[in-house]
């Protein structure tokens, strides 16, 4: 305790120098600190979209369909399944969808898409289409018009069409015929992922399954929402056990990159931190050098009358961390601060917007960092002043107390 | 039985370009309740002697014997504990913890201890009273005048009651009436708590109130002398 407050009272001894060293760490933290949250919130919001508009959490398909998309690679019983499924805990919602490689076709150009059968009923539980469609741009099947599409903004550009305009479809039905039909469009949508806008067309199942022929209770997919995606891995195992004969993947199988985004953001966020708080800690040994230096004749006292070597080394020590921890402190309120702020009004740079859509980000990214990462950090901050201390510290125990109470 | 036994003590510093010899075969013993005062002109090796009785400096030869333990085989930990239980301080410049009041400073060697904190606060009050500085508890060193620090410094030294006090030029640095002020004060400690003190000086006034006079020149001692 008298350790202690000695080492806080210390570091107020020289409130300039000490200042600057507060400085220093708080600017180093609130640089990493930010630039990992607005990293973090951006690949964040690249996995919630990819979660809400392309892949749910897990995912069941036959076993053959991703090889080619071939129509009669169906799932079938899809009602009882759904049912069964949607039972199981943990399971949000569910639902099932038709998907169709086709031809899409104007007066202007054909490009080669795939047509996304919804059911009207479970679609908007589990993913998040819908909100995608402003009040500008139609509806997402809220009119019940038959043949209805709702295909991008993007799309809609690239084949010239607009709300209203028909569309001409073209694929192989489930007897293997050529077959087509043509749809209205009543919505246009836009993501902040391009190339996925310009790949998928959406239709309602009962219109697709008619002009498919896909028999009744068949489908090419069924999506679950979970409660929690980090319990994907172990229900998708265990709907895997219960239904051999299909194949069922959670989101870090479909999509193997946004498992790497997730992790890729854990070191980069370890790693950014350690070489800022490895540079601090080379001020902070600077510092302590200093103050073992300007200290010499108080430290020979000290030993002098009595003070052994671990008192001292431990008075230097937290020394060190005390101070590395006032400048963490400071750096972490600006930090939450300026996280806070910029987490709810985003960070807009919209001048790159058309390059991060081309890989799915978002052009406005919302800042965010999980409240553990501030105890992390701390943690890091302490091990930094615990190491940085180590050098001054021993400095000092190699003093003469007799030679260093004679200086000046 | 002597407190202190100094044998045949040298210290020779080797890292000039001539070896010197600071301390030369010195022997003396001091009593419980000693009031001496080495003296001698600068240079002359008191403040050598004294760092060998205290352990704050190695002898080259010769052993410096605390109630019959010889201190100058202890190791530098052994030295350091040895001091915190055996010997106060008194530096010429002070030296108190700047970042602590006069009563932190005072508590300090005894926190050192592990003293029971009601006794420690007892002694500490205790203690300051009798050095005319119970109404200056919470000054830091900063808010009190070099005689005040040095009264402080007697004090930290004097309270958790070693074997004997060291004090190295106490009054260097101190006017006449804050000299005198140390000097009744020490002496009435002296007498009041029968603990030895062993000064080094060349200030007049202390050898005029010291009961013992030792003269050392060239690391010898040249006389040594007991008032009656």
């Amino acid at each position: 305790m008298m350790l202690l407050k000695i080492a806080w009272r210390n570091i107020w001894r020289s409130k300039t120098r000490s200042a600057v060293v507060i400085f220093a760490i708080a600017s180093g933290l609130v640089g990493g600190l930010f630039a990992s949250a607005w990293m973090n919130g951006m690949a964040n919001q690249r996995v919630v979209n990819t979660f809400s508009l392309e892949t749910a959490h897990i995912q069941l398909h036959h076993p053959n369909f991703a090889d080619n998309f071939d129509v009669k690679n169906t799932i079938t019983s899809t009602e009882d399944k759904l049912a069964e499924i949607s039972k199981i805990e943990d399971v949000k919602a569910v639902t099932s969808r038709l998907k169709v490689s086709a031809m899409a076709a104007t007066a202007n150009k054909n490009m080669g898409v795939v047509i996304v059968g919804i059911n009207q009923e479970t679609e908007k539980e589990v993913f998040g289409l819908y909100k995608k469609v402003d009040s500008t741009s139609g509806d997402f099947f809220v009119s019940k018009k038959k043949n209805a599409i709702v295909i991008s903004k993007a799309l809609a550009e690239e084949l010239k069409v607009k709300i209203k305009s028909k569309i001409i479809l073209t694929f192989q039905d489930y007897n293997g015929e050529i077959t087509g039909a043509a749809f209205n469009v009543i919505g246009l949508f836009k993501t902040d992922n391009n190339p996925w806008d310009k790949m998928y067309v959406f239709v309602r199942d009962v219109d697709l399954r008619k002009v498919v022929e896909i028999p009744k209770g068949q489908s090419h997919e069924i999506d679950i929402l979970l409660n929690d995606y980090e319990l994907a891995g172990a229900i998708s195992a265990d709907i895997q056990k219960k239904y051999p004969e299909i194949l069922s993947e959670n989101w870090s199988e479909i999509q193997p990159y946004l498992s790497f985004i997730t992790e890729y953001m854990d070191i980069y966020m370890g790693v950014f931190m350690i070489i800022i708080l490895a540079a601090l800690g080379f001020g902070i040994v600077n510092t302590m050098l200093m103050v073992i230096l300007e200290r010499t004749k108080e430290l020979g006292m000290l030993m002098g009358i009595g003070m052994n070597k671990k008192r001292i080394f431990l008075m230097i020590m937290f020394e060190t961390i005390l101070l590395a921890l006032v400048g963490a402190f400071v750096g972490e309120i600006i930090s939450m601060l300026l996280i806070n702020y910029f987490g709810k009004v985003g960070i807009n740079i919209s001048s790159l917007a058309e390059g991060l859509e081309s890989v799915g980000y978002s052009a406005i990214s919302y800042p965010m960092l999980e409240p553990y990462r501030y105890l992390e950090i701390t943690i890091l901050v302490i091990l930094t002043g615990i190491v940085a201390s180590i050098y001054p510290a021993f400095k000092a125990l190699k003093l003469n107390p007799a030679e260093a109470i004679r200086t000046l | 039985m002597s407190v202190i036994k100094v044998s045949n003590l040298t210290k020779t510093y080797t890292d000039t370009e001539v070896p010197v010899h600071a301390v030369n075969g010195i022997d003396l013993t001091f009593e419980k309740g000693e009031f001496a005062a080495i003296v001698g002109p600068s240079g002359s090796g008191k403040t050598t002697l004294l760092n060998m009785i205290g352990g704050l400096e190695k002898s080259t030869s010769g052993s410096v014997e605390v109630h019959g333990q010889d201190i100058s085989k202890l190791s530098s930990s052994k030295l350091i504990d040895f001091r915190l239980y055996n010997i106060g301080f008194v530096f010429q410049a002070y030296n108190l913890i700047p970042v602590l009041t006069a009563k932190e400073n005072v508590e300090f060697i005894m926190q050192l201890q592990n003293w029971d904190k009601t006794k420690m606060n007892d002694r500490t009050k205790a203690i300051l009273n009798s050095v005319g500085l119970g109404n200056r508890m919470k000054s830091k060193p900063n808010q009190l005048s070099g005689g005040q620090q040095q009264r402080v410094a007697v004090a930290r030294a004097l309270a958790s009651k070693p074997q004997f006090i060291l004090a190295d030029e106490p009054t260097a640095n101190l006017d006449s009436k804050s000299t005198n002020q140390l000097l009744d004060i020490m002496e009435k400690l002296n007498e009041e708590e029968n603990i030895t003190f062993i000064f080094s000086t060349h200030d007049q006034r202390v050898v005029d109130k010291a009961r013992r006079v030792i003269m050392i020149d060239d690391g010898k001692v040249v006389s040594d002398k007991v008032k009656t």
